[in-house]
């Protein structure tokens, strides 16, 4: 087995909540205000339940997803899913590649920097993604508690300034709103395709499946508390403030001392989105590599960071733009590989003729 | 014989050194590097208005190399423009320095402001990483520029002196009532439309006005001696300060500065207090609010450790030390009538009193007499009274009583948000006792 499920948990608990630190809640506060955690927890609610489903469905069966699709739509069928699927990885990949570029550029640099700055991030990733599928796990292994510590310390730093009863009154807005800010930010939810991914790689064990939806349940309490925090502190004024990690924690009184020790903590967690950042990419080359049946992983790694790199580079200003196709229309593409997909990887055979 | 030069092996080391390496680099900013002294350090900025153009003068810390003693200089530019961020450009132009205003810890704005949109004015600062928003706001008697160039005694950085009066201890014995950029427009931007910032005033050191009730600092109300004095300092920094702009542009006022020579006429030192309020709704300014009302202010929003209350009793003025203080107002909607309750509660002790002292009887200080104790409970009323009556008459919702019955009375909101201010009843629960 290649992935164990001590390092999915990880995975569940760090990269959902770190993925969702910068601009989601920005973007939440714009669409909802007040009442910006439902549609978060609308989001949750929906890909928890899908990650249980496909969790559990990892005790029925030992095949990897390609081998149920193949058992049941053939080697053609289960190589074009696949494909879809890796095409899918990389365009979840670009809204946070962009985001990683604006807030490195915004937060750790004084004045506007080239994007050349930006792109040794490729180098990583063209590393991370030509590694093997266990080279995730041991990932997870090294940012869950980073990522802890870090949030930690930047959570009790940002503590003391919220004042919660800026969340009230709550369904104060109109359920429509509450509504788009759901599917307007669903292209983030991708997860239970990462548990697609990982079916057949880790050996099942009774309750496999609650300690995955439950390490789930607590990256998504993290974010949620994030969330509270974040508008309990700037209010009505969430919506002007981007990049949120960086900004809960400045009015801790000691800053106004010693400086920004914060950044600190966000230069480590830094390197822990990197690694969720990485993970879609890794995806992606390992969807590539089963859909074209070409086994070397640093030619697909350095094509898929090649094809990725090309759309940051020549789309660096229309981020904006980008962001708005994201927010009105890949919602769609979301439902269809996140939601649709997990929910019919049961009605997938789970024996070959064969085997009866 | 084996062959010890293993190609992949050092190509994987060789990679993972070039990674940290750029790594490295990326992450500590090297790409980016910016020498300190060729550039220069917003650590102010005053705002003034004048036409139609904002006139801002940045106090700038300018690292200068040395050996040994004082290495930074202080410094005025001043740019203007249409908006901030233009006359931010023009500073920028003298200075070769991307304002960002990271290091910027007070903004000033001058009384021009009055007439004039505070967040039309302001607005710059909230616009993307231009500002974290932990600066201190403040308004200033008379212009921010003059404000900025005085002299002080408490610092060589007349932005620190003026921080001073506005830090976290003064606020925590309620004799200033400061706000940051965060605090200004949550409140603003919230269903009460309304904020309020300390009002600086700058006075001559020893000018403290007799007769005071024990609330003033270097004069009370009227800085007498100030005015006058800063009269003459704007007139000498105008005369060697102005000239041709050297930012180009739309830009006319532009001038710069250099700092101790040009700051006052005379060289006189001065003090600063920010005793007073000033308020705005709907970023418009709606008065100022006196000592006794900013006192009361004060006691109600921030977290007092000690506030020394002032109140005659038995025809003996008394200075009374005011320690475990509990203050908030909460809005109740009892029988369709809006009811703000206020409530205080604090362990008194004396201070000072205007008679003889007996050493005997000072022991006794921490039993403090029901006389006296229900004196200052009717002088903590007064003061309530006076800024409950003072924000009903402008309209101000500086307590955020509007924002309170959105959050907890959602339902009556549409009905008591235009006039609660002059609807609801107010109820007052002020209990101080003797701290022993």
């Amino acid at each position: 087995m290649k992935i164990k499920v001590r390092q999915i948990c990880f995975i569940m608990i760090a990269y959902t909540a770190v993925t969702k630190l910068l601009i989601y809640p920005t973007a939440l506060a714009e669409l909802c205000g007040r009442d910006l955690l439902f549609p978060a927890l609308i989001n949750f609610l929906i890909e928890g339940l899908l990650i249980w489903a496909v969790s559990f469905l990892c005790s029925r069966t030992d095949k990897t997803f390609f081998e149920l699709i193949e058992g049941t739509l053939g080697n053609i069928g289960a190589r074009i899913v696949y494909g879809f699927m890796a095409a899918f990885f990389m365009l979840s990949a670009i809204i946070p590649l962009f985001e990683q570029k604006q807030y490195v550029h915004t937060i750790f640099y004084d004045t506007v920097p080239t994007i050349l700055v930006f792109l040794p991030v490729f180098i990583f990733t063209v590393y991370a993604a030509s590694k093997k599928f266990e080279n995730i796990g041991r990932c997870a292994d090294i940012c869950l508690p980073v990522f802890l510590a870090v949030t930690a310390f930047l959570f009790l730093m940002a503590f003391g300034e919220a004042q919660w009863d800026n969340l009230m009154p709550i369904l104060q807005t109109p359920a429509t709103s509450v509504l788009r800010g759901a599917s307007s930010t669903a292209f983030r939810f991708m997860q239970p395709c990462w548990m697609l991914m990982f079916m057949g790689h880790f050996k099942y064990r009774n309750g496999d499946a609650a300690k995955i939806t439950l390490s789930y349940a607590a990256g998504a309490a993290i974010v949620l508390l994030f969330l509270a925090m974040f508008y309990g502190i700037y209010g009505e004024i969430s919506a002007s403030r981007t990049f949120a990690v960086s900004r809960i924690s400045i009015f801790f009184p000691a800053i106004e001392t010693i400086g920004r020790i914060d950044l600190i903590m966000l230069y480590v967690l830094e390197v822990v989105m990197l690694f969720a950042l990485a993970i879609n990419i890794q995806f992606a080359v390992h969807a590539l590599m089963r859909c074209t049946g070409y086994g070397n992983r640093k030619v697909l790694s350095l094509a898929v960071n090649g094809a990725l790199l090309l759309v940051v580079v020549f789309c660096a200003h229309y981020f904006h733009a980008i962001q708005i196709v994201f927010y009105r229309w890949l919602w769609i593409v979301t439902v269809v590989f996140a939601v649709l997909v997990p929910a019919l990887s049961w009605l997938l055979k789970r024996r070959n003729a064969d085997e009866k | 014989m084996k062959n010890k030069f293993n190609a992949s092996k050092v190509s994987v080391v060789l990679y993972w050194l070039f990674v940290l390496a750029m790594l490295a680099l990326f992450f500590t900013n090297d790409f980016g590097l910016v020498d300190l002294h060729k550039t220069a350090i917003i650590t102010a900025v005053g705002i003034d208005v004048q036409d139609d153009e904002v006139q801002v003068t940045c106090e700038i810390a300018v690292p200068q190399p040395s050996q040994s003693g004082d290495n930074i200089k202080y410094t005025q530019i001043q740019g203007s423009g249409l908006t901030i961020a233009d006359a931010l450009n023009e500073v920028n132009s003298k200075t070769g320095f991307y304002p960002q205003l990271q290091f910027c810890k007070l903004i000033l704005v001058g009384e021009s402001i009055k007439e004039r949109e505070l967040f039309r004015v302001l607005g710059c600062f909230y616009r993307k990483n231009y500002s974290e928003l932990t600066a201190l706001v403040a308004m200033c008697q008379g212009k921010a520029s003059d404000m900025l160039s005085l002299q002080s005694p408490v610092s060589d950085m007349t932005s620190e002196a003026i921080r001073k009066a506005l830090s976290e201890e003064i606020e925590k014995s309620a004799n200033a009532t400061s706000v940051n950029l965060k605090d200004i427009a949550m409140s603003e931007y919230s269903r009460s439309y309304a904020c309020y910032m300390p009002y600086v005033e700058a006075n001559i050191p020893g000018t403290s006005e007799s007769g005071g009730n024990g609330d003033n600092v270097g004069g009370e109300g009227g800085n007498s001696g100030s005015d006058g004095q800063q009269g003459q300092q704007n007139s000498g920094q105008q005369s060697g300060g102005q000239g041709p702009s050297e930012g180009g542009g739309s830009s006319e006022g532009g001038s710069a500065q250099s700092g101790a020579a040009q700051q006052n006429g005379s060289g006189q030192q001065m003090e600063f207090t920010a005793r007073k309020t000033a308020i705005f709704s709907n970023g418009k300014f709606k008065g100022i609010l006196d000592e006794q009302n900013s006192f009361a202010l004060a006691v109600i929003e921030d977290e007092i450790r000690l506030a020394v209350l002032p109140c005659n009793a038995d025809g003996i003025h008394y200075t009374l030390g005011i320690k475990n203080i509990f203050c908030g107002v909460g809005l109740k909607v009892e029988n369709g009538t809006p009811v703000l309750t206020v409530g205080f509660e604090g362990k008194a002790q004396i201070q000072g009193a205007r008679v003889v002292v007996d050493p005997s009887e000072t022991s006794k200080d921490d039993f403090v007499k029901d006389s006296i104790l229900q004196a200052a409970n009717e002088e903590m009323k007064k003061r309530f009274d006076g800024l409950l009556s003072q924000l009903a008459e402008s309209n101000c919702d500086v307590l955020g009583i509007r924002e309170d019955l959105y959050k907890f009375n959602t339902k009556y909101y549409d009905a008591f948000k235009d006039d609660i201010l002059s609807r609801m009843e107010i109820k007052y629960e002020i209990n101080i006792q003797s701290v022993n």
